[in-house]
């Protein structure tokens, strides 16, 4: 009781941190309920569903908990935040159902738990009835070995050597589970113990419960009575009476059923969507005996949906396809990660349904149709989704981590959800219409001038640009021709300049680089001159001689100009290199001067 | 002399809103004179008006629905009201965070933001065995964040009309010294 006591106190801090600090972020559409990372909680969808199971109005939450996967199973009752009753399991549990199984006042559901060859009905919280599926066909060989080996007339390892020759030829299912456990034990002495412990107890072969749906009787009220639909290890589904516990119905699938949903009311019409191991779909109507092949899916189903008159199935290669009930493929939606789990968001006050999809990444997303409408992000993947009423409060969310913790959600009362997707395809922007205004005279003028005379424009566009091409190359020779290019195109002297200046006035320093360009005649005899207007500008040295030039090398001369003037003008000074006694200069550089700086200051 | 004689008392509308099955109804029959208390009371549809009397304030009540179908008409009353009752289920922890939705709406309206009224929080239903306390339930809804309003809350069992006229007298109190 302490213990039970102190685990509520740290539930409660735990859930104050999880609204408080909001830890789990993800979508604004959700408030964060309650979140208990040490619910120590390991269970899948199929083991989870709400129901008023006391009658009070309030849902509760039920579920399966795996436990270890080998101890420790339990049916857990949650009503709020707290856990208020445990229910131990004796094997692992492969669904939970709840359902009215009779109209005695107060209408209170009883939960069906199955296990194993079992189905545990509770009622009240208390164990009520407990279901065995009917027994299979021993196989006679196996029968016989078991009762010689009764009479002592085999020992041990004949024993073992013949059965295994009868698992090699069939199936495994073909042999009970007490010859399949002899089968594996190691030696010879702890088969002896086995078979001396266990071959006095007559022989049964059983099989086990895969998944667990309900299907109402006879009216679809939601507190109407109705029947189990079992699907079971040995390919067969069976839909049991809820009063008596009778096979009313018994139908048989091409492969072992894995994911079971049912529409309909079993007296008037029903359809089982049945997805099988060998990864095809089947579909089973009223008075069918066997399933009828539906989908061939190209990879293993993680979970099948019915939505409408759709099957929504997500994949193992990371993708949710939508069949119609015959069987025609309508989409296809890419994900980012594998999906973990799938169940089905009924929002009722909206009017819609959409598929809720866990990935490995720990996202949820939820897709309606094909679009994905919201995603919520969580820390650790989950294992375990599920939808409804919990409590008083109809948009609830529960989810349980791969860690073992319980999130709970609660839909915005004003959450809107898009109509389509919001993540994937055009922006919204592109399908607004653009306020093009309307064409001008102007413009329908333009464009009938320029349809009719397309070719005269054309010619006359190249005749221009023959100008201006022609232009251009008349300049560029006169260019050459008095040597005003900085690079030389004289082979005898090749000489590249190029001209700086640094500073900001009134004093600039001119840098001018000198580059014998030639591979290896060295050039003598050459002089820097400047041409500026001396109104303007005062250069420290208006001559420059220049030393022999090595080929390569680059040479840097410089000189100080003064601006004189303080009207704020600048000019262009013309560096020149010239060759003693030549009257042409061999190259020049045009250099802008910068405003000086001083002029501007005052 | 015509608050002596109990004519001329002054008139007040007050809105009580909440989540559902918090206990609006009971506690507002509660604080009716005991002739006209009902016997059952049983989940509002839309609204009530009620009106009841303190020492010295007239209160008419719109008693609203806290169904979330029905929220969406809380808005449409905020306009004329003087002051509010906030119910609390004190003992509903997984849905407090609702509560504190609701609240944040509520304090967020255009209406509410403008005026300055009082407040008034029922932590109802503190007798029951895991019940949060008043101060824990202040806390979950980060009160302490409401600053531009006079905000009260006490803990509250309308079975017992425990902690009614607590709230009822501060209420009173806050709607005769500011008129």
């Amino acid at each position: 009781m302490a213990t039970e006591a102190e685990q509520n106190k740290m539930n409660d801090s735990l859930a104050s941190d999880g609204n408080r600090g909001n830890s789990q972020g993800g979508s604004s559409k959700w408030l964060s309920a309650h979140f208990d990372p040490v619910a120590s909680l390991y269970t899948f969808s199929s083991c989870m569903t709400f129901s008023d199971i006391t009658g009070d109005g309030e849902n509760r939450l039920v579920i399966a908990d795996l436990g270890t996967g080998a101890h420790n199973m339990k049916l857990k009752i949650y009503k709020g935040t707290s856990l208020v009753n445990e229910n131990t399991i004796i094997d692992l549990p492969t669904g939970v159902a709840t359902f009215y199984m009779d109209t005695i006042e107060p209408r209170v559901p009883a939960v069906a738990v199955a296990s194993g060859p079992y189905l545990y009905v509770y009622k009240n919280l208390r164990p009520y009835f407990k279901f065995t599926l009917p027994p299979l066909e021993v196989n006679p060989v196996e029968q016989d070995l078991w009762n010689q080996a009764r009479d002592d007339k085999i020992d041990v390892t004949v024993l073992r050597e013949m059965l295994d020759s009868i698992r090699r030829e069939g199936t495994e299912g073909a042999l009970t589970v007490r010859s399949l456990r002899f089968l594996m034990l190691p030696d010879r002495d702890q088969m002896e113990m086995f078979a001396q412990s266990y071959k006095h107890t007559p022989l049964k072969r059983q099989t086990v419960i895969t998944c667990l749906a309900t299907l109402k009787k006879s009216s679809a009220e939601d507190d109407a009575i109705s029947c189990l639909v079992v699907g079971t290890e040995c390919k067969e589904i069976y839909v049991l009476d809820p009063e008596a516990f009778t096979i009313q119905a018994r139908m048989s699938v091409p492969s072992v059923p894995v994911f079971l949903r049912v529409t309909g009311l079993f007296d008037v019409e029903y359809r089982l969507v049945v997805s099988c191991r060998n990864g095809n779909i089947y579909t089973l109507k009223k008075g069918m005996k066997t399933g009828k092949l539906c989908v061939e899916l190209t990879s293993q189903p993680v979970g099948v949906e019915r939505i409408g008159k759709n099957i929504i199935a997500g994949c193992m290669d990371q993708t949710l396809q939508c069949y119609t009930i015959k069987g025609k493929k309508l989409w296809t939606v890419y994900l980012s990660d594998n999906i973990i789990t799938m169940s089905v968001m009924d929002h009722k006050q909206k009017g819609f349904k959409a598929v809720m999809v866990a990935l490995d990444n720990g996202d949820v997303q939820i897709y309606r149709d094909k679009y994905l409408i919201d995603t919520i992000k969580t820390d650790s993947a989950i294992t375990g989704i599920q939808y409804g009423r919990f409590g008083r409060e109809d948009c609830s969310l529960v989810l349980t981590t791969r860690k073992g913790g319980l999130l709970i959600k609660i839909l915005k009362r004003n959450a809107v959800f898009e109509e389509k997707d919001f993540a994937r395809g055009p922006p919204a922007a592109q399908n607004q219409r653009l306020n093009v205004p309307k064409k001008t005279k102007v413009f329908v003028d333009q464009t009938m001038r320029e349809r009719e005379n397309g070719v005269a424009m054309h010619r006359m566009f190249q005749h221009d640009l023959y100008r201006l091409r022609l232009n251009t190359a008349r300049e560029y020779v006169k260019v050459l021709n008095s040597s005003m290019n900085p690079v030389s195109t004289n082979l005898a002297e090749p000489l590249k300049l190029s001209a700086q200046v640094q500073g900001i006035g009134p004093t600039f320093k001119m840098t001018v680089n000198l580059q014998n360009t030639s591979l290896s005649v060295p050039i003598m005899n050459t002089l820097i001159s400047f041409l500026y207007d001396e109104k303007l500008y005062s250069l420290q040295k208006t001559m420059i001689p220049v030393p022999l030039l090595v080929p390569g090398l680059n040479y840097k001369f410089e000189t100080l100009v003064e601006c004189v003037n303080d009207k704020g003008i600048s000019d262009v000074i013309k560096a020149f290199v010239v060759k003693e006694g030549a009257t042409s200069p061999i190259i020049t550089a045009v250099i802008n001067m910068p405003v000086s700086e001083t002029v501007v200051v005052a | 002399m015509g608050s002596i004689l109990g004519v001329n008392k002054k008139q007040a509308q007050i809105l009580c809103v909440g989540l559902d099955n918090s206990g609006k109804t009971t506690i507002i029959n509660k604080l009716k004179p005991k002739e006209t208390q009902a016997e059952d009371i049983v989940p509002t549809i839309g609204f009530t008006v009620e009106k009841f009397k303190s020492s010295a304030v007239n209160f008419t009540v719109f008693d609203m629905s806290g169904q979330g179908k029905y929220r969406n008409l809380w808005e449409h009353y905020y306009k004329d009201a003087e002051g509010i009752i906030f119910v609390l289920d004190s003992s509903d922890k997984l849905r407090m965070v609702v509560a504190k939705e609701e609240l944040d709406l509520l304090l967020q309206h255009a209406e509410i933001k403008a005026k300055k009224i009082p407040i008034l929080f029922f932590a109802n239903k503190m007798d029951l065995r895991d019940s949060l306390s008043s101060v824990k339930c202040s806390q979950m809804l980060e009160l302490e964040k409401v600053k531009d309003k006079p905000w009260h809350i006490c803990s509250s069992n309308a079975l017992t009309q425990e902690g009614l006229h607590e709230g009822v007298q501060w209420l009173t109190d806050q709607l005769t010294s500011h008129p």
